[in-house]
């Protein structure tokens, strides 16, 4: 009798065991972003977002006793850094996942190699057309292109009824070559006819001649595609040859430095955020006021995709119950209707993020819910 | 292909006004470059970081301690011959010494112009800045009347300033004492130094010069672009190379020209070519391709700073 309660008591004991199998203490959480160079506004913006979201997880106890740990390097806006940087990733550092890289172009070049590596990867700043489609370990928290400019266009034509429009955007990036092509078939979609389409390339700095050509087919809106660092020299030289028609920016214009810098060029800026820093979502109001402590400035819409793709992950590895990178990956898709920062968040079944979007526009020097 | 462009003399003369003004800053910026090529033989590659950190010392200047601009552009020159002076002192002169050929001073100074990069974004990190409207007005002016030709009080400056300095520099080369030692020190350094020139002063006088036209440069392409960022000068750079090849190496006043040509090519290529925006550089350099293949010397043949 005693034998079998013996043998029962340490089956019993052995299957618990087995099931409580815990969580490794230490979880190391990949990121690539741009840290230095014209992108790195987004990529610290989105580093920082990152690191208070691992603070506050491990803080809150909240995968039990085990903490994330963040791994970051820069991936310097380049597609060989980046491939490197996610070999080291993936086979020296072994994270469980990689958050980034910061721009789609980067993206396309290293995240095959996630891909193929079978280690999840969580874009929070790409917006191109086709990242999820480089394969199912592929997700993003940030809303693409096709989700946010369809609402961000009816908008605009609500209020200014617009007829023409004219489109300058940077041919040798792909974020900006895929805004552009998605806006051209909003556009057309929305019986907007596009009367001028100009490009410049990276390094570029003066765009007057561009505006110009654009300006002289009088279009009633234009519509700008660039990264912040042509963003706001653009939005000056289009001032300055006297362009007064409403401005539509891509989502590069997501980004306070248009504002900090671009002064009075930016008022009546338009742009399609994803997320918009006065939002009254409590989730929201707590991260900005976090943020705005421990930086001592407030967040911009990369920070809080940063922040949320924290909370994506710590939840997805909390059902898992394993930081197996199969484990994780599958969970992550299971991901829906989860209370976030960014409001209330699923992944789709192409694990693109579903989440309400808002037109935002720049009002006495601040963003404001465009009206 | 739109032809209502082409019969458009507003948009025309609209072009050329932006096309020259764009040649100029090449133009200013060629200048210094192609002085210490003409004296020294070698390449400077660290005079891009050098223009971009006096583009900087210019932001600091007039943005944070409110100089106007006469002073911020002296800030800037001091910067630009401080700096270039520093790049003589280490970067070139130790190699000098060892008896180093010009290309090991070419890599020099592109480590030189590495380290000045790396710092500025240490430094002043990646966002963009630009000068305070108090510095020049931005508004443009339009000539003959609100549809007219545009120019802005940058460009204004920018075509004037190019102007003065191609002159003064040429003054300088041909006319002062200092100059003929320029120029005898260019021609050959070791007969110069047997002649009892100073031949280091002399580099060193070079390199002041220069520093101080890269420093004007920085400015004028600052309130140009309005776009202060520690990679301001990687764009630059290869068309100032293009340039003072396109003028002839060591030629002042080709520097100038060369600058001019190819800023009314890249910007009537963007105007008037379809889909011109983008190979404009291809284009630009095509045409320097042409030119070349007739004058292999550049435009005004391998006159060094000698050749008065």
């Amino acid at each position: 009798m005693k034998r079998t309660l013996l043998i029962m008591a340490i089956s019993v004991a052995a299957i618990g065991g087995i099931q409580a199998a815990p969580l490794p203490a230490t979880i190391k959480v990949g990121s690539a972003e741009s840290l230095t160079g014209d992108n790195a506004s987004y990529g610290v913006s989105i580093r920082h977002g990152i690191e208070l979201g691992i603070e506050e997880t491990n803080a809150s106890g909240f995968l039990g006793s085990s903490k994330f740990q963040l791994v970051i390097y820069d991936d310097k806006a380049d597609k060989q850094e980046g491939i490197s940087v996610f070999n080291k990733l993936i086979n020296d550092d072994k994270v469980v996942t990689i958050i980034g890289p910061t721009l789609s172009g980067t993206a396309f070049a290293c995240i095959p190699v996630a891909q193929k590596a079978g280690v999840p990867v969580i874009g929070t700043s790409l917006t191109a057309v086709g990242i999820t489609a480089m394969g199912n370990y592929v997700f993003r928290d940030s809303l693409p292109q096709a989700a946010v400019i369809p609402g961000t266009l009816a908008a605009v034509a609500a209020k200014y009824k617009p007829k023409k429009a004219a489109l300058l955007f940077q041919a040798d990036q792909e974020y900006s070559k895929s805004e552009a092509d998605v806006y051209k078939a909003a556009l057309a979609k929305a019986g907007i006819e596009l009367v001028a389409s100009e490009s410049y390339s990276k390094g570029d700095a003066d765009f007057r001649t561009q505006l110009s050509k654009l300006a002289a087919k009088k279009p009633d809106i234009f519509v700008f595609c660039s990264l912040i660092g042509e963003a706001i020299p653009v939005l000056q030289q289009a001032r300055e040859i006297g362009i007064t028609a409403p401005i539509l920016g891509g989502n590069g214009f997501n980004n306070p430095n248009v504002i900090k810098n671009g002064k009075e060029a930016a008022e009546g800026l338009i742009v399609g955020a994803s997320w918009f820093v006065d939002s009254k979502n409590p989730k929201s109001r707590a991260f900005v006021a976090s943020y705005t402590k421990k930086y001592g400035s407030s967040p911009d819409q990369f920070a809080v995709q940063g922040y949320t793709a924290v909370q994506i992950l710590a939840t997805a590895i909390k059902n898992a119950g394993s930081v197996d990178r199969a484990a994780i990956r599958d969970s992550l898709t299971k991901i829906k209707g989860l209370d976030t920062a960014l409001g209330t968040f699923s992944f789709d079944e192409n694990r693109d993020p579903v989440h309400p979007s808002m037109p935002i526009t720049v009002k006495g020097g601040k963003y404001a819910l465009f009206e | 292909m739109d032809l209502s462009l082409f019969k458009d003399p507003i948009f025309l003369a609209q072009n050329l006004v932006d096309g020259l003004s764009r040649g100029a800053l090449y133009g200013v910026y060629a200048i210094g470059f192609t002085l210490i090529f003409g004296v020294l033989d070698i390449l400077n590659l660290a005079h891009a970081a050098t223009f971009m950190w006096c583009a900087f010392a210019g932001y600091i200047a007039m943005a944070e301690l409110g100089l106007p601009l006469p002073l911020g552009l002296a800030a800037a020159m001091l910067a630009g011959a401080a700096i270039a002076l520093l790049l003589e002192l280490l970067a070139f002169r130790p190699l000098r010494r060892e008896g180093a050929d010009k290309l090991s001073a070419m890599i020099s100074s592109i480590g030189a112009s590495l380290i000045l990069v790396s710092l500025a974004e240490a430094a002043f990190g990646a966002q963009t800045r630009r000068f305070p409207n108090s510095v020049l007005d931005p508004k443009p002016h339009f000539m003959g009347g609100t549809g007219g030709v545009r120019i802005s009080n940058a460009q204004i400056l920018i075509l004037a300033a190019s102007v003065v300095l191609m002159v003064a520099m040429g003054l300088f080369i041909r006319r002062t004492r200092m100059g003929k030692a320029i120029r005898a020190v260019a021609a050959n350094q070791k007969a110069a130094r047997l002649l009892g020139i100073d031949v280091n002063g002399v580099i060193v006088v070079t390199f002041l010069v220069a520093g101080a036209l890269a420093g004007a440069a920085g400015i004028l392409v600052a309130l140009l672009t309005n776009n202060i960022v520690p990679g301001m000068g990687s764009q630059i750079e290869l068309r100032g190379l293009a340039v003072v090849i396109l003028g002839g190496m060591g030629n002042i006043e080709g520097a100038v020209l060369g600058g001019f040509i190819l800023g009314l090519v890249e910007t009537f290529t963007i105007a008037y070519v379809p889909g011109g925006s983008d190979i404009k550089d291809a284009i630009a350099f095509f045409i320097l391709f042409i030119i070349l293949l007739v004058k292999p010397n550049g435009i005004m043949g391998k006159q060094k700073a000698d050749r008065a």
